[in-house]
């Protein structure tokens, strides 16, 4: 007999394994102080959180239309960059400045407006006004903080999720899931080289001047813990944008909308849902959460490179179906413990350093081979 | 009868790729009826009802709701000028509490008053899902969750209601209650158009079938005829 598994006994187990694995360490480890204990974890949180909110976009697609977007970790590089050039492009000269004003936030306005059903010219216009003044004045007169460029990004990059699901995926709908996954894949390798074309090939430098990479320090008893802004702001920012989306799917009508065609599409459309609707929608709140993953990962390493989304994109696949692909909560979750279990065997074991990259995969075949659909997944058999 | 129809298809074809599932279909649906569709396995009544609906692809012909022409609309425009479904095998949402079923009912409404008095008409019919709110739907046994299907239709506020298979595994006694309340529906004057396997109990408060095969109507007329018809019984009664 099966026995059956709740979340919060899910829960319960993975935490005390692993808990239980890292005591064991380091009691056989001297050097291990409080100090590092903190570093660790908070280093450990970050990471975890940024794999978590690109996981979430792998889910949501996948529980929407049963697609790996493997273009997704391109939405999160495009992320970055946007924001890079927000914060070093900025500011505009002003033609230049209405120019990008009138194209993004024209795009953004139309997408919006037929995905949040703002078809009253009241409501259109209550969105226009501050988005293109906001827009406009955020690009025209001042250098960026990262805020601001993180915000922008976000818009920038729905837009561009958007509009990938129209053009790369919306004519297969209906078409075998095997020519989607290909699109996928395609879609991926075209915005890799388009990105190297377009940005150049070439690492860039980024560390703006933020309280990001400030570095921080505090005292636990006779030690010192140094560290970066950026592992309190990472940690905050995802845990803000992931209430935001819970708010979201359960408690407002598109949400549930999404929530019922991630359930039963067909269903879904007899009660009235628009599918098409449904699905953009999707890709727009992925892909703002991928920005904001692309822009803190970026801050975080200090660099952008067209190829970043790669090795991210791939860990936080493995996460979205270590957790149980479809399933929220289990993107967080596993994308939080691959973050954990990579930044761990790094201090733990640093004979294994080299390794780091491999414990995803090795975790994800574990999980593919024992628990098939996932930590926290939904059963596979419910679908019938 | 003499009144506007309010459902009416006009040789209508539909096609699965290049298999034709319906040829030719005519059926008319007065306000105020119940109608059953009738038939085996494989003949086109779930197809007959998802090509009104717009979920399959049509070929020829027209359908006209409420005299309008709707063939060519969207699934979501169908829905809100008045039609309602309770889907083959009940398929609620499972990982959605019953509220939240109820309320995808109402998808397309916006008027919260309204709503709210329709979620009490429909605790009236089933009592049960008013203990359930907040359990999620997958939960619920094989009758409750026929309950909770029929009551998320009756949320849209629909003028016609298609039901597919309400019967579907149910036990008998269940499935008398239910078409109980489906008449009890019927009485407040929502059309009614059902799609069922058990052919008795469906032509026993239906007021008029129509039997189809292979994607044809073979025959048609009102309930207490084709109970006796034999060609009907001999098919769909269980005689021989």
């Amino acid at each position: 007999m099966r026995v059956p598994i709740t979340t919060r006994g899910t829960l319960f187990v993975v935490l005390a394994v692993f808990f239980l694995l890292v005591g064991w360490r380091i009691q056989a480890l001297p050097d291990y102080t409080l100090a590092r204990v903190v570093q660790d974890f908070l280093n450990a949180l970050t990471l975890g959180s940024l794999y978590a909110l690109i996981a979430l976009g792998y889910t949501m697609v996948y529980g929407i239309i049963r697609l790996i977007n493997f273009a997704h970790g391109e939405i999160f590089m495009l992320g970055a960059y946007f924001a890079f050039f927000a914060m070093v492009l900025t500011p505009l000269p002003l033609a230049l400045a209405l120019l990008t004003t009138l194209l993004l936030g024209g795009t953004a306005l139309l997408v919006t407006r037929s995905l949040f059903n703002l078809e009253s010219p009241k409501k259109t216009a209550g969105l226009a006004f501050p988005l293109l003044v906001g827009i406009f004045v955020l690009l025209g007169f001042r250098q960026l903080g990262w805020i601001e460029a993180l915000f922008l990004s976000m818009i920038a990059t729905a837009v561009s999720g958007v509009l990938l699901e129209l053009v790369a995926y919306r004519p297969l709908r209906g078409a075998p899931r095997e020519s989607m996954l290909i699109t996928a894949i395609a879609a991926s390798f075209f915005l890799q080289n388009m990105g190297q074309l377009v940005f150049g090939p070439y690492v860039k430098g980024f560390n703006p001047e933020t309280v990001l990479n400030r570095p921080l320090s505090f005292r636990i008893g006779p030690e010192e813990v140094y560290f970066t802004g950026v592992l309190l702001v990472v940690p905050l920012i995802t845990g803000l944008l992931l209430l935001l989306l819970n708010f979201f799917v359960t408690r407002t009508r598109l949400g549930k909308a999404m929530r019922a065609t991630a359930q039963d599409a067909e269903v879904a459309q007899m009660m009235g849902v628009n599918v098409h609707q449904v699905i953009a929608l999707t890709f727009f709140i992925g892909s703002t959460l991928a920005a904001a993953a692309g822009v803190m990962y970026a801050i975080r390493f200090g660099q952008i490179h067209p190829l970043m989304g790669l090795l991210p994109g791939i860990k936080a696949f493995a996460a979205a179906v270590i957790g149980g692909i479809g399933s929220l909560p289990g993107a967080v979750l596993g994308g939080l413990l691959l973050g954990f279990i990579e930044i761990y065997v790094v201090s733990l074991f640093p004979t294994l350093s080299a390794y780091k990259d491999v414990f995803a995969f090795v975790l994800l075949i574990l999980i593919l081979l024992f628990r098939p659909s996932g930590l926290i997944g939904e059963d596979l058999t419910e679908k019938v | 009868m003499a009144a506007e129809p309010l459902l009416e298809l006009k040789n209508v074809s539909a096609y699965y790729g290049p298999i034709r599932a319906l040829n030719r279909v005519n059926m008319v649906l007065y306000p105020g009826e119940m109608v059953c569709l009738l038939g085996g396995n494989a003949s086109g009544k779930s197809t007959t009802l998802k090509t009104i609906l717009g979920l399959v692809q049509m070929g020829e012909g027209e359908i006209y709701f409420r005299g309008e022409r709707i063939d060519r609309k969207l699934t979501a425009y169908r829905i809100a000028r008045g039609i309602a479904v309770v889907p083959e095998n009940r398929r609620v949402f499972p990982r959605m509490t019953v509220r939240e079923n109820l309320e995808m009912g109402a998808y397309l409404r916006s008027d919260p008053e309204g709503i709210r008095e329709d979620m009490e008409y429909v605790f009236s019919l089933f009592p049960r899902l008013e203990e359930r709110l907040s359990q999620p739907a997958g939960t619920l046994s094989g009758g409750e969750q026929q309950m909770l299907a029929m009551g998320r239709a009756l949320m849209s506020r629909p003028r016609l209601i298609l039901m597919d298979e309400p019967s579907m595994g149910l036990a008998p006694k269940l499935v008398e209650t239910i078409f109980k309340i489906i008449k009890s529906v019927n009485e407040r004057g929502i059309t009614v158009f059902v799609v069922e396997q058990n052919a008795n109990i469906a032509l026993s408060i239906a007021d008029r079938g129509y039997v189809l095969q292979t994607g044809e109507v073979v025959l048609q007329g009102p309930a207490q005829e084709l109970l006796h018809n034999e060609a009907m019984r001999r098919a769909y009664l269980g005689e021989v």
